[in-house]
């Protein structure tokens, strides 16, 4: 998808947009902000962040403005705002364009995104096949005179989900803040935090009101709560981990299907969850196991208050299963 | 100087690691001029009570395949645990189960009662199971007990080095003999005769397709693989992200994917939910329903993830704790 970068001086912002695949319907928006009210960008990261002002910039000739603006590379084209826009613009794919003319201007993205540990690295090649963004890719390398294989990321493109991250199965990617290192460490909660010992991960983007992110901050000791950039950075072998260590439940909270903020995080966690319930269930005897120890919502963006009844009723789940069980 | 005592020895095991030895062919004739084979039952008349009757850490190396099922196996991996200077767990089923560790899925009265008296091929209807003591008129026959489960062998001894495979290719083992009688050992509790890799390193298989995913999960008589490209992008399950290398791939070579004998490699401390990590990232459907017929599409996922690892995995941990 190489970009004729020549353009002729008669061309303007707007027209290089439109001649990218995907920039085509920048003209017709007519600002109504519909697009904002949609997005959990604005609300959560940058007030800054602002769709319909970007495509007006475009639309301006304002190239610096628009190259330099959040918006520009903050979208991770989740898609909420397509469905609602009245004008039916792929507002991602604008976004997009005016992203492929930043970087071909040399500009880079300010985001924290992932980086490969060579020593690691066994050029698998999974990460690549997983990303929503297309960021990695193989590259080969002379490593002591010998050509040898590696993943390379780019940053450009990463948008920080980390569902490489956890599927990478060497631990050979990580983004500061949500490696291994930084989670398992976390995991660790003792008898002493009070019964019964439940895990939560919350995805990032998948609690939408204050009131349902502050709650998170009230839970006693006894429930852990692991915030992660996504649901696919989960790793089931995090969960049983933490299950040997003696927590009783490891609850995951992701976006509700068609509203991941990484496009595919919640679909991913869903099947790895999933499968790690078959496992257990198909590895229980009684007495032991039940699948419901390990358990995967899928919260929407309407679903106001969910999380609080959730992880009531992960609470309650364990505690009957633990009064069973003594 | 006299040439080093090597035994070997059989637990609960197929065999084949046996005969990957004897795969060596006159290499193993030359084996034998260099060391004094003190004991292999497989291929030569010892007692146990010759084995009784040596001193403690008489036999210089004990390469001891099969995993723990029955207090015969266990008796036997404490006897020469005493009678060796070194112990080494060879081959998958010592290290981490293997195929008989699968069993640790089922409790040891329904595994007697499948094999003597519920298998469609058993014209048995008397439900005769067979007992570790049996009164007949000449006395009392003993048979071993069988245990609850399978261990491995580091789960009843300590062991000094670990050899992985299944079963340990031939050219390993003779690297490892060379190894050992060279006298320069690696520090005790490493892994020998295995690289430090994994099988997707040295595969050259085309990999790191961008978007190739997964809609279904293929067994592999379901589907004629590409033999040029990697097995997981056609949606067949392969090991090889997850496996320690040093086998030489003959299973990917032979347009079989990796099935994970060689176990995992370092840093990685549940070899089957770290397959799952990475397969279940590769689903291609945003549909629930879709997802679980992904799902569906991978029957026996404890047999297909653990295969060869199950009773040393977390899963087993969290089982038998």
């Amino acid at each position: 998808m190489a970009h004729d970068t020549a353009h002729t001086h008669a061309e303007t912002f707007a027209d290089q947009v439109r001649a990218i695949p995907g920039g085509e319907h920048l003209e017709m928006c007519y600002a109504c902000g519909t697009c904002v009210s949609k997005c959990m960008i604005q609300q959560k990261v940058d007030p800054e962040y602002n769709p319909r002002r970007l495509l007006r910039l475009v639309m301006m000739g304002m190239r610096e403005e628009a190259f330099k603006s959040p918006t520009t590379w903050l979208c991770s084209a989740c898609d909420l705002c397509y469905p609602a826009c009245p004008q039916e613009i792929h507002i991602s794919g604008v976004i997009g364009a005016v992203k492929q003319l930043a970087i071909e201007a040399g500009y880079s993205s300010p985001l924290e995104t992932v980086s490969v540990d060579e020593d690691l690295c066994s050029g698998c090649g999974i990460c690549v096949m997983v990303c929503p963004y297309e960021a990695p890719h193989l590259v080969d390398k002379e490593v002591n005179g010998e050509m040898d294989r590696f993943s390379e990321v780019d940053t450009n493109k990463c948008m920080g989900c980390g569902t490489c991250v956890a599927a990478c199965p060497l631990g050979a990617i990580a983004r500061p803040g949500v490696g291994n290192a930084d989670i398992l460490p976390q995991l660790e909660v003792g008898k002493a935090n009070g019964d019964p010992r439940l895990i939560t991960f919350v995805c990032d983007w998948s609690l939408r009101a204050a009131e349902d992110v502050s709650l998170l901050e009230s839970y006693p000791d006894n429930v852990r709560v692991v915030h992660i950039p996504c649901t696919g950075r989960i790793d089931p072998e995090m969960a049983l981990r933490a299950l040997r260590s003696g927590i009783d439940g490891v609850l995951v909270c992701g976006c509700a299907p068609g509203e991941c903020h990484y496009k595919r995080g919640t679909y991913v966690s869903a099947c790895k969850i999933g499968l790690l319930g078959r496992m257990l269930d198909q590895m229980s005897v009684e007495g032991g196991l039940a699948s419901g120890r390990v358990r995967f919502v899928q919260i929407g963006t309407q679903d106001r208050g969910r999380i609080r009844q959730e992880v009531d009723a992960m609470l309650e789940h364990l505690a009957t299963q633990k009064e069973a069980a003594s | 100087m006299s040439k080093p005592k090597l035994a070997f020895y059989w637990a609960a095991s197929c065999g084949g690691c046996e005969i990957s030895v004897t795969e060596l062919g006159m290499r193993l004739v030359e084996t034998g001029d260099l060391v004094d084979i003190v004991f292999w039952p497989c291929i030569m008349d010892f007692k146990y009570e010759d084995v009784e009757a040596m001193g403690d850490g008489e036999i210089d190396v004990c390469l001891f395949n099969g995993g723990i099922r029955t207090s015969e196996n266990e008796h036997l991996a404490k006897l020469l645990r005493r009678k060796s200077k070194i112990l080494v767990a060879f081959g998958s089923c010592a290290n981490e189960g293997c195929i008989p560790g699968l069993a640790n899925l089922y409790d040891a009265e329904s595994i007697m009662e499948r094999v003597y008296v519920t298998v469609p091929s058993l014209d048995e209807t008397a439900g005769t199971l067979p007992m570790t003591s049996n009164q007949v008129p000449e006395g009392e026959i003993v048979l071993p007990e069988f245990y609850e489960r399978l261990k491995t062998l580091a789960q009843v001894v300590d062991v000094d080095y670990f050899m992985p495979g299944c079963p340990p290719v031939v050219e390993q083992i003779w690297n490892v003999f060379q190894v050992i009688l060279s006298g320069n050992l690696p520090p005790k509790g490493s892994i020998i005769g295995a690289d430090a890799k994994t099988n997707c390193d040295v595969c050259t298989r085309q990999k790191g397709l961008s978007g190739a995913r997964i809609t279904e999960f293929k067994r592999p008589h379901e589907v004629e693989a590409d033999p040029d490209v990697c097995f997981l992008a056609q949606g067949i399950l392969c090991y090889g992200p997850v496996t320690r290398a040093g086998c030489g791939l003959p299973c990917i070579n032979g347009n079989m994917p990796c099935r994970g004998c060689y176990g995992p490699p370092d840093g990685v401390v549940d070899q089957g939910a770290k397959l799952i990590s990475a397969i279940g990232a590769l689903i291609d459907t945003d549909d629930p329903e879709q997802i679980e017929t992904i799902m569906d599409s991978l029957v026996d996922v404890v047999g297909y993830c653990y295969r060869f690892g199950l009773a040393d995995s977390v899963l087993n941990e969290l089982k038998y704790k």
